[in-house]
């Protein structure tokens, strides 16, 4: 807060000494109208009561500085003594000041004369007009002029108006034998210019005070118009009393009046209207939303306003500032924001989710799971892969995890940098478990990252020894059948030993017989004869089935159909047979081999009766694995161009003693080919056309032990 | 060959039901037809009589084989043709007949093929002979049955039977 500063111009002084004249010092000094006119007049109206020199000195506050401000007839080279500040006491001017009486000195280090000095300081008998508007005692003035207490200086500021007081002091050089009437006069003469300066001062404090407000409010002004956001002051009725430019856009009539912009502007004032009456019903300090249209872009636009009410001085409201804030695209952004986090949160549950569920199935698929990154280190195990490997990231605990760690390494490393994005290999480890080596199945797939890059391998392992167990057991079992089935062979093959003989005996004597039959017997003879014959062809069939001695171990079917071609290359050709062998790589399957070439010499042979003109006969063998790359089958298809099985005895080949042969088959063929097949736990189908050839298929199981 | 120039064969079987009925159809086709029960009778045979033909049972007594008869027999005459006849074979059996240049065939013997598997075992021995007529005119001529060998020599030489170079 600016406040009045004495200012002295002494070059003016002697300007106005040249017209001075002589009237009563207190008509004089009120001519001043500026307080720094007091002290030139002053002097002026001492030199003119009789004492020779005069000097007014100046108390800065702000400084403590004391410095001459005046002086009239005083030795100019003598000034200096009068320069000190108000913190060195020793200096008898400080000491007087500081007692805020005048004194007399006779005799001082100051002046080679006798002195008076005078100290003054900011007094008035009324109050200021502040105080008295407020109706307080606080008043400086008041309070020096009554000089209740020990005037200190740095509380020399108004509680009222903070007017900051002045204080001099006046040096007046007196006769040695003055006279109390003299110095009275004087005395007198001082404290009444003081009185007036201290009106002139107080008027300057008040000007200054206006000057100091003006700026204030400018400044405000300017604060309150670079505001982006609208700032309005209503008066108690609401009716706006100012506004920044921020404002004006939503509550002030544009010069260029359309209909649409001031129904707008008066739309806006309504709702800030009622915006406002239902705030300041709810409280003090409020704020709300309050949707506001914007008179030049046309657009809604959501604002916070915050109301506070203003009060003057005397305590009574007197309005309302409002502060508006645009929120639009921060409840946008907010409202976003909310959703984001919404979404963010829910697919973090998927994800969670997913992962539990992931991680359920890892921890109970039963398998051991092992995850390896590029570098084939591992980074996650199962807690059944965690037996065989050891924990990710750390050494092997023992050597048998080193052995499992540098075997799975080994292919991990192959894999990821293979071509296919999966494999499946056969894989011995040690299993600690089980104390022994272990044949697994690792299958592995790859993650990529975006670049295409594998990131990670993600390998199962399967213990093959239960399946094998399982599958060993189904061959051992099998074995079995067809040793049973060999079994039944042999007994029948026996007894058809045994009837052979005769049989070729009977079948010899009916031949031998044959021209001394008599015409009437030759009927019964016929019939002698071929149900002999039909016999002897059973009793061959039935014999076949003891060739069937043989084991039953691994061996590759196509030999057997080679050989059975072989075997039967002459006939075949004999029956103008073209014959046609297409056949596979395939692995070894278990069977015995004898029943095996009899089934494909039997369908061969079926084949070569059902092409009586000739034709061509195909065979084909294919080997068709499994996706679990441990079972499979062997297929077999034997076509012929033949004549073809009737449909109602399609469904009854395989029966015994079915034959589209009439006299000159068995009708056992296919039904030992069935129950060779089945022993084998093989499957048999056939597909016929009449006239258009027929299709045998035999899936032959194997596995890989 | 015999003197009255019929083609001699040798037929062997155990089992001699079977054995008289061979000897009965081949003594029908004209053929000079020794006939003999057991291995080591036959062996016997052989080693004193020369044969044109041989069908010897597979299996004989005592676990003696056809083959026994066969080698024996081919020790004087190692052109000699012959036939396994035998109710079962393994593979290795018919291997090894097939590998001995023997034939083999299977009981029940169909008799067409019987006869033509022996007239062909002659035919091809005596391929020189250039007898192409013979086989039309191979059909059984006499029916009477002499039976055994002495009716051997009593079998008049057909026109068309077996005919002796």
């Amino acid at each position: 807060m600016a406040t009045a500063e004495v200012r002295f111009q002494p070059e003016r002084i002697d300007a106005r000494r040249v017209h001075a004249e002589r009237r009563p010092a207190a008509v004089r000094l009120l001519e001043a109208e500026r307080s720094e006119e007091i002290f030139p007049l002053l002097l002026e109206e001492i030199i003119a009561l009789g004492f020779p020199r005069a000097l007014a000195v100046d108390i800065n506050f702000d400084s403590g500085e004391i410095a001459p401000a005046a002086a009239l007839k005083w030795p100019r080279h003598n000034l200096e003594r009068f320069v000190s500040a108000l913190w060195t006491s020793e200096h008898q001017l400080v000491q007087v000041l500081h007692t805020a009486r005048p004194a007399i000195l006779q005799k001082s280090n100051l002046h080679n004369r006798p002195i008076y000095i005078h100290p003054i300081v900011y007094a008035n008998r009324n109050l200021c007009w502040e105080a008295d508007r407020i109706r307080t005692g606080a008043c400086l003035a008041v309070q020096n002029f009554r000089k209740e207490k020990k005037i200190r200086l740095e509380e020399q500021v108004c509680a009222t108006c903070e007017m900051r007081a002045y204080a001099a002091v006046l040096v007046v050089e007196v006769p040695r034998n003055v006279s109390q009437a003299a110095i009275a006069e004087l005395a007198e003469l001082i404290e009444l210019a003081n009185r007036y300066l201290s009106r002139l001062f107080k008027v300057e404090h008040y000007y200054n005070r206006m000057r100091d407000m003006e700026i204030t409010i400018a400044q405000m002004g300017t604060v309150m118009q670079s505001m982006a956001d609208p700032v309005i002051l209503t008066d108690t009725q609401h009716r706006v009393m100012m506004q920044n430019r921020a404002a004006e856009r939503f509550f002030k009539v544009p010069d260029e009046m359309t209909e649409g912009l001031v129904r707008a502007v008066e739309l806006n004032n309504l709702l800030f209207s009622a915006a406002l009456s239902s705030m300041l019903v709810s409280g003090t300090d409020s704020h709300r939303d309050l949707t506001l249209v914007d008179a030049i872009e046309g657009e809604e636009m959501l604002f916070e306003a915050v109301s506070a009410p203003t009060y003057g001085l005397d305590g009574i409201q007197i309005g309302t500032v409002t502060v508006m804030r645009d929120v639009t695209d921060l409840r946008r952004a907010d409202q976003e924001l909310r959703t984001n986090y919404e979404r963010l949160r829910e697919a973090e549950e998927v994800v969670r989710q997913d992962r539990d569920r992931l991680n359920l199935i890892i921890e109970n698929v039963g398998d051991p799971i092992v995850v390896c990154d590029r570098e084939a280190r591992i980074v996650l195990v199962d807690p059944l892969a965690h037996e065989l490997f050891g924990a990710p990231h750390e050494a092997p605990r023992n050597a048998a995890q080193f052995k499992n760690q540098t075997q799975l390494n080994a292919y991990i490393s192959n894999f990821t940098y293979s071509f296919t994005e999966r494999e499946s290999a056969p894989l011995k480890l040690y299993n600690p478990a089980l104390r022994q080596e272990i044949e697994y199945e690792i299958r592995s797939g790859k993650i990529f990252d975006e670049a295409g890059q594998v990131v990670y391998t993600v390998s199962v392992l399967r213990d093959l020894t239960a399946l094998k167990k399982v599958e060993q057991l189904k061959v051992e079992r099998r074995m079995l059948e067809i040793e049973k089935f060999a079994a039944t062979g042999r007994l029948a093959a026996t007894i058809a030993h045994e009837v052979n003989n005769p049989m070729e005996a009977i079948k010899n004597a009916i031949y031998l017989l044959a021209g001394s039959i008599p015409e009437t017997a030759s009927p019964v003879y016929n019939i002698l004869k071929s149900e002999t014959e039909r016999v002897a062809r059973i009793v061959r069939q039935m014999l076949g089935l003891y060739r069937n001695t043989e084991q039953v171990k691994a061996a590759n079917v196509n030999i057997i159909i080679e050989d059975t071609v072989l075997l039967l290359s002459r006939q075949l050709q004999r029956a103008n047979v073209e014959v046609e062998t297409d056949l596979g790589v395939l692995p070894d399957a278990w069977i015995a081999a004898d029943q095996i070439r009899q089934v494909l010499s039997n369908l061969v042979i079926n084949s070569r009766d059902a092409m009586p003109n000739g034709g061509r006969l195909i065979i084909r063998s294919r080997h068709v694995p499994n996706p679990d790359g441990l079972r499979g089958w062997i297929r077999i298809l034997i076509a012929d161009t033949g004549s073809g099985i009737p449909p109602e005895l399609v469904r009854s080949i395989f029966e015994p003693f079915v034959t589209t042969k009439g006299e000159k088959g068995t009708g056992l063929g296919l039904w030992i080919v069935k129950g060779i097949i089945q022993n084998h736990g093989g499957r048999l189908s056939v597909k016929s056309k009449v006239g258009g050839g027929t299709v045998f298929k035999i899936d032959l199981p194997v596995v890989k032990l | 060959m015999s003197r009255d120039g019929k083609y001699r064969v040798l037929v062997v079987d155990d089992e001699s039901s079977v054995l008289i009925t061979y000897r009965l159809i081949l003594e029908q086709q004209g053929y000079a037809v020794t006939a003999c029960r057991t291995s080591s009778e036959a062996i016997a045979a052989v080693e004193q009589e020369d044969f044109d033909a041989l069908l010897c049972d597979y299996s004989l007594e005592e676990q003696h084989t056809g083959f026994e008869v066969i080698t024996a027999a081919r020790k004087r005459h190692p052109e000699l043709p012959a036939a396994l006849l035998t109710g079962y074979a393994t593979l290795e059996t018919v291997d090894e007949a097939q590998l001995k240049s023997i034939q083999v065939m299977f009981k029940p013997i169909e008799i067409e093929e019987f006869l033509a598997t022996t007239s062909k075992m002659l035919r091809r021995n005596h391929e020189s002979d250039a007898k192409a007529n013979r086989e039309e005119t191979s059909e059984p001529q006499s029916t009477s049955e002499g039976g055994g060998r002495r009716d051997r020599g009593a079998r008049h030489r057909s026109s068309t039977g077996p005919v002796k170079r």
